[in-house]
């Protein structure tokens, strides 16, 4: 009988035969393995059916048969499916456990939907809380992903504490738009802006000609609690985030946070506590009499052989960055719920010193999330997190004034005596200012007050035997004050009147950002008699975003007064940021028995970022997945799964804010007021850059998936690259944006996951990733242009048709030559969890091969002879002179020393913990603990690189466009050690 | 059942609202756009244009001081974060001027933003309301163009032989380069047409200027400001008799205050500039300028100009091997004004001009300065090209002159090398975004 027929039959049975129907029914309960608590919304199916139910919220389930014996599958996205052979109608109960390997996960294909990663067509990563936090306490979100996605670059801009991080996804996605992913919390777009304190206003640091913003600010994705986090997803290209439309060309990244469980109240309590330290000190140069004099001159000789005789050379750099900063942090967390009510409900601190005095971070975070059941078939979510944290990040980076910590350290001798007197700081008479004096008494403080908040409803309209419809309604709001108070006293060297400074600085500001999203989704099911599903889906998307920053300066300052009211002199600038966008979404999905998974959508987005703020842009996509396991002509007992699939997409990046405009902005002039133009000249005729993707692979699952492979290529074009063009300055203009070019990435991902040993005693898991990209501009409409650093001479980014978007060029005896490039050779991540009864240890190594930076740190200490390798000579190929001498003997000659090399290969994190055993347990506290772990953890311990400097992972110029890997005396790095303690009632 | 219609009557609503929502122009919130400024303009508005071109000529003056003053010998530049001011500058080693960086493309740049602030003036004048007469169309004109001829020239200083763009009004169609003579004949020529344009510009100005001009804030004494360049412009020319006709209608006065003049205004208001060229005594290597020893060794005794404009330090200063015991003081405070051009410059000009054919009147203009400094008479008949140029370095010290002077009498080989490999530049390459 073919399968179709004896289908009729059954659907004929069921209408004729009611009554028979009801008496071969299959009843049970379905239950969640890991805490015996019913489990709601597991799939049971009769195999080879299409016949099934999914169990309630109690997790029962009801499944009509007419023929036995049958097979049923019970699944569940996160849980081990299960097959159980049924003989006759009867009660079948069932435990699913949750699932340990991959492959059986569930990922989001849809804005309103997910799907199987055996069925998925694209690679995408994810990652569960056990992995974000499990083995060691990260400080911020995005510094919990370093090494843990293949294919996303995770790097820090600086040591100092509270973020500052850049992620991007396969490679450069844009020049001068945005490059950093789109961040999103239970459907909630976040807000991940960085907003400079104004220290530009002291260090002058843009003085130069260097429009980027140097002051280093943080990005806000750091205000979210990484223990929060159930799981993360990342869409890394256009293939799979095409659905985000124009806001997802650096990619997606979905982050769903904990939620409660039916049943008993949880309370988890974790504390942690440790220290960080910097993990890298340069150290002294080697002085002595001869050498203190070619560098310094005769008259400091006196000043060095005093010193050095009296035992007072003094390490400032060790004094500077040589501190344990104190390590706090504290999270609770409680969870369940009743009949209809679920909610999880968390706190968490966590206080962190920086290893330089005065630095810091602090934040505390607060969320409740809360499920409602309002009907069998209406359920609501609402999820909320405030967020208050506070971040001092000291004073580093470029200057031009030489007043930052990091630039002011390049010309600080270890026989000069700064230290306060009385409290009295000594002027530094070598330089423009006093280290220890701008350490102990500049404020650059950071605060975020933030309110996210969320509302998802989902309503099954119908439901049938064949077909089901869904309405899913999503709403966000995220909104925060964000305030900066750079203070700079009169008192400070560089401020005091007497040697010419401004009488101190008080630059404060405020921004206020309001973001609004809005989605409503139909999603509707049909499944024909040849077991052909259809999913369809069908909604509409708004966003809204609006932001408006003040940031007032003074000088001036009175009495050590830091109101802005109390100064002599105020500016003030206002800039606002406002932009709404509407958009469409349609998807089809097409699922043949999970041997063939298609799927096409369309997202339509128009934007006021645009010049025709209603024109609709269409981003495709379309995708195919084949698991050629399921075809029926393969039968392994080894190789379990083998899919191959294919996905393509388009994505787009909508001009930034203001890029069609030529504006004027305000000045003053011995009290005349007057405008004048900001230098940008605005393009009528911009438009969005368009991403298209495309990505092949294939996923292999051997020995009941113990080996999971999974490889993927891709190629992703970026057209129409929007850039800052420099224009001709004698028009009166600096830059102009323009749509100048195509750029194309093309790349490899390699992900290996095993189980190599597993007992009850002792088991491995291991995860290997390799990933690589490569970029060429294949087509540029303007003139080759340099950006991004400070010029040929030293070292520049150069955007030019047929050569690798991140190249690195520079002067050279031949004039100017390729030195370097900043994309990496290839990445990998070796992540390892082993479990030796109660121990468990994890670690993961992640190893960067190649990829330089533009090194000018070096360059400022040899031109005050304070290098530390100044005397080393192992850089002259000639053998002759030492290392300072060298580099500066090739400034103006050759760029060639300042770019180096910034391979690496880290222990990003390590964890070993103990698990106490029930026996245990049952004596402590009358046995009310359900567990507790205890252990030690530590973030980049090991460090291996040969890099002149403290890291090679750094970045003056923040997160943006492409300028990463730029290093001007930053905050140095710091490693961190950790005890935790984690309790479970 | 009933809880289930509210929903889907929600959820119809909500679809139905996003289908009919269309978006509407956010426009730019944060300045006036440039089209707004062009058609319809204030008379106020006309106002803070001309505020903003005051403003925008002293943008990156600092860059432009430090370029022609080091690459003349007059001062180091020292910086601890940026190497290139005592490297590329002075030519150390094997470094030379880059196209692409900040002292090549910073003034450059910037003057020509100057440049566009007032042709954005002359587009938006006819179109005001309430309009100009036409006597205030004119003299708005000529100070429009006397301001672009003043700030063309100081690019041309920079570029040398390498020319400049003169015409610049349509950003989307420049014109050529021009090579030098003509380029200086350009600006003669638009300095020319300003002086006519003011001529016709009745008796005031229909807007304010800073205190910078309080001596030439009418059409008719702005255009002596204007007949001053025109005799700077015309030195360069090598048109001796056109100097002393442009000095003529100049203030020029070898009686009056040396320091008349027009100057860059600065103060500590919030939003307003500091003079870039003023530096605390004793500064330190993050930022100082240090004088060139010769300027003190080749000075005569008691010459009061050199102990006015520097400053003895406590202790030397070495930095890359450069070193020197003076500080440039040429300013007092972080607010002092900056001369454009002053009496001083003219008297020399004048004995300039006059050196071969009226050797006394030269005589008579170079003992005034020489006067002022507390110097006595030069020898009669002594007045050469040696003396012009050693008064003209001294009175004219960190104003932006010696370069272009040494350059323009062929002795850029005189000026001193500090370090074996030092170069002495003759003009900066044009910048590499110009795209020739």
């Amino acid at each position: 009988m073919s399968k179709a027929l004896s289908l009729k039959l059954f659907l004929f049975s069921l209408l004729f035969f009611p009554l028979t129907a009801v008496s071969q029914q299959i009843t049970g309960t379905v239950t969640d393995g890991t805490n015996n608590q019913p489990l709601p919304g597991a799939n049971v199916v009769v195999k080879g059916t299409s016949t099934g139910t999914t169990s309630d919220f109690d997790g029962n389930y009801i499944v009509n048969v007419s023929d036995y014996p049958v097979t049923l599958q019970f699944s569940l996205l996160g849980f081990e499916s299960q097959e159980v052979v049924v003989e006759a109608a009867a009660t079948v109960n069932v435990t699913l456990q949750e699932s340990t390997t991959a492959l059986s996960e569930v990922v989001i294909t849809g804005l309103a939907t997910s799907i199987k990663r055996s069925n998925a067509a694209n690679s995408v990563s994810s990652i569960s809380a056990e992995k974000l936090t499990g083995t060691t306490p990260p400080t911020t979100l995005d510094g919990a992903l370093y090494g843990k996605f293949t294919g996303a670059i995770v790097s820090a801009n600086s040591g100092a504490p509270g973020g500052g991080l850049s992620v991007k996804m396969r490679g450069i996605t844009s020049i001068a738009g945005n490059s950093q992913p789109l961040y999103i919390v239970d459907g909630v777009y976040i807000d991940n802006s960085s907003i400079a304190a104004g220290l530009n206003t002291v260090s002058g640091a843009a003085a130069g000609g260097s429009a980027s913003n140097q002051d280093n600010p943080t990005n806000r994705i750091a205000d979210i609690n990484p223990d929060d986090i159930e799981n993360i997803e990342i869409l890394k290209g256009a293939s799979a985030a095409a659905i985000y439309g124009s806001r997802a060309s650096a990619g997606v990244v979905i982050i769903t946070t904990k939620r409660g469980k039916r049943g008993d109240t949880k309370i988890n309590l974790t504390q942690s506590v440790g220290f960080t330290k910097a993990i890298n000190l340069l150290g002294l140069r080697d002085y002595n009499e001869q050498r203190v004099e070619d560098s310094f001159g005769v008259d400091a000789v006196a000043d060095f052989i005093d010193a050095r005789d009296n035992g007072r050379l003094i390490d400032y750099e060790d004094e500077l960055f040589g501190e344990n900063g104190f390590i706090n942090n504290t999270s609770i967390s409680a969870s369940g719920g009743g009949e209809t009510t679920t909610f999880y409900a968390g706190i968490s601190h966590l206080d962190e010193e920086g290893i330089v005095k005065r630095t810091g971070y602090e934040k505390t975070s607060i969320r409740l999330n809360l499920g409602q059941r309002i009907t069998d078939n209406i359920k609501l979510d609402i999820n909320s997190n405030y967020i208050r944290s506070s971040s001092d990040r000291g004073f580093f980076n470029n200057d031009n004034t030489g007043t930052t910590i990091g630039v002011s350290l390049t010309s600080t001798t270890p026989w000069l005596d700064l230290f306060p007197v009385n409290g009295v700081y000594p002027d530094n008479p070598t330089g423009a200012s006093n280290v220890l004096q701008t350490r102990d008494l500049v404020t650059n403080n950071e605060k975020n007050s933030r309110f996210i908040t969320g509302g998802s409803l989902n309503a099954n309209l119908y439901k049938g035997e064949k077909s089901d419809l869904k309405l899913i309604v999503k709403a966000g709001l995220d909104t925060y004050t964000f305030v900066t108070r750079a203070i700079f006293p009169k008192i400070l060297q560089f401020e005091n009147p007497d040697n010419g400074g401004v009488g101190g600085v008080s630059a404060q500001g405020t921004t206020r950002v309001f973001n609004t999203n809005y989605s409503a989704f139909m999603v509707h099911n049909y499944t024909t008699d040849s077991d052909l599903n259809f999913r369809t889906q069908l909604g509409v998307t708004k966003e809204n975003f609006d932001r408006d920053g003040i940031l007032v300066t003074a000088t001036g300052l009175v009495s050590g007064q830091t109101n802005l009211n109390l100064a002599a002199n105020r500016n003030t600038v206002q800039n606002r940021l406002k932009q709404n966008d509407l958009g469409f979404f349609v998807q089809e999905e097409l699922n043949y028995q999970d041997k063939f998974i298609a799927t096409v959508g369309v997202r339509g987005d128009k934007s006021t970022n645009n010049v025709d703020v209603n024109k609709l842009f269409y981003y495709p996509k379309a995708s195919l997945a084949v698991n050629v396991n399921n075809l029926g002509f393969w039968e392994s007992e080894k190789i379990n799964q083998l899919k191959l699939r294919v996905a393509y997409g388009e994505a787009g990046n909508f001009p930034f804010f203001g890029a069609n405009t030529t504006i004027y902005t305000n000045t003053t002039i011995d009290g005349l007021s007057g405008i004048t133009l900001v230098g940008q000249l605005g393009n009528e005729d911009i438009g969005p850059e368009r991403q298209k993707e495309l990505e092949l692979g294939f996923d292999v699952g051997a020995l009941n998936n113990r080996i999971g492979l999974e490889f993927t290529y891709y190629k992703k074009k970026v057209d129409d690259l929007i850039i800052q063009s420099s224009i001709e300055p004698s028009s009166g203009f600096t830059s102009k944006v323009v749509n100048v070019g195509n750029l194309e990435n093309k790349g490899v991902e390699i992900a290996l996951n095993a189980t190599p040993y597993e007992t009850d005693d002792f088991s491995w898991n291991t995860n290997v990733s390799y990933f690589k990209n490569q970029s060429e501009i294949t087509k540029l409409n303007v003139p080759a242009f340099n950006t991004g650093a400070f010029g040929a001479t030293l070292g520049t980014f150069r955007i030019e048709e047929g050569k690798s978007a991140t190249q690195i060029v520079g002067i050279s005896p031949d004039g100017v030559v390729v030195h370097g490039d900043a994309e990496a050779d290839f990445q990998m991540s070796f992540q390892n969890s082993l479990r030796y009864k109660n121990f468990n240890l994890s670690f993961l190594f992640h190893w960067k091969k190649g990829g330089d930076n533009i090194n000018l740190t070096s360059l400022l200490t040899d031109l005050n002879g304070t290098s530390h390798d100044y005397d080393t000579v192992d850089l002259d190929p000639a053998g002759a002179v030492g290392n300072g001498p060298y580099r500066l003997s090739q400034l103006g000659v050759s760029a060639a020393p300042f770019v180096e090399d910034a391979s690496y290969l880290r222990l990003r994190e390590i964890g070993l913990y103990y698990n106490f055993t029930d026996e245990v347990l049952k004596n402590i506290l009358g046995g009310h603990l359900e567990s507790i772990r205890v252990g030690f953890s530590g973030t980049n311990l090991i460090n291996i690189f040969d890099y002149n400097s403290y890291d090679p992972e750094v970045s003056n110029f923040g997160s943006g466009g492409i300028s990463t890997g730029v290093e001007v005396t930053p905050f140095p790095s710091s490693k961190r050690l950790m005890f935790n303690l984690s309790v479970g009632l | 059942m009933k809880k289930l219609n509210k929903i889907l009557m929600i959820g119809g609503l909500g679809l139905l609202a996003f289908s009919s929502c269309t978006l509407d122009e956010v426009g730019d919130l944060n300045g006036p756009t440039i089209e707004n400024i062009i058609e319809s303009s204030t008379r106020g508005d006309i106002q803070d244009l001309v505020g903003g071109v005051l403003n925008d000529m002293r943008i990156r003056l600092g860059t432009y001081y430090d370029d022609v003053g080091v690459i003349g010998r007059e001062y180091y530049r020292f910086s601890s974060s940026d190497p290139r001011f005592t490297s590329d500058l002075l030519g150390k080693g094997a470094a030379t001027l880059d196209n692409n960086t900040f002292y090549t493309t910073g003034p450059w740049g910037a003057r020509y933003g100057t440049v566009k602030s007032a042709n954005v003036i002359l587009q938006a004048i006819p179109n005001t309301t309430p309009t100009y007469s036409a006597q205030e169309l004119s003299a708005i004109q000529g100070f429009a163009k006397t301001i672009q001829a003043y700030e063309l020239m100081l690019n041309l200083n920079l570029m040398y032989q390498n020319g400049i763009r003169v015409d610049v009004s349509d950003p989307q169609n420049l014109g050529p380069f021009l090579g030098y003579t003509e380029s200086l004949g350009a600006i003669s020529t638009l300095l020319d047409d300003a002086a006519t344009d003011l001529s016709a510009g009745g008796s005031a100005f229909p807007f304010n200027m800073t205190d910078g001009f309080v001596d030439f804030n009418t059409p008719t004494t702005f255009r002596e400001f204007n007949r001053g360049l025109a005799a700077r412009v015309a030195m360069y020319e090598g048109d001796s008799a056109g100097v002393l006709s442009a000095l003529g209608e100049s203030f020029f006065d070898l009686a009056g205050d040396l320091n008349k003049g027009v100057y860059y205004e600065y103060s500590s208001n919030g939003g307003d500039l500091f003079n870039p060229m003023f530096f605390p005594e004793n500064a330190s290597t993050a930022g100082v300028r240090i004088v060139q020893p010769s300027f003190i060794t080749d000075a005569e005794t008691n010459d009061a100009r050199v102990p006015n404009k520097t400053f003895l330090r406590d202790a030397p200063l070495t930095l890359d091997d450069l070193t020197g015991s003076y500080d440039v003081f040429r300013y007092e405070t972080n607010v002092s004004s900056i001369p454009m051009i002053r009496n001083e410059e003219l008297i020399l000009l004048y004995a300039e001009a006059n050196m071969v054919s009226n050797p006394g009147d030269a005589e008579t203009a170079i003992n005034v300065v020489r006067n002022a400094a507390g110097l006595g008479d030069v020898a009669p008949g002594s007045v050469d090209e040696d003396r012009i140029v050693y008064e003209r370095r001294y009175s004219l010290y960190a104003e932006g002159h010696r370069w272009v002077d040494m350059r323009r009498f062929d002795r850029l080989s005189e000026l001193p090398i500090d370090r074996v490999d030092d170069d002495v530049w003759v003009q900066f390459p044009i910048p590499a975004t110009e795209n020739q």
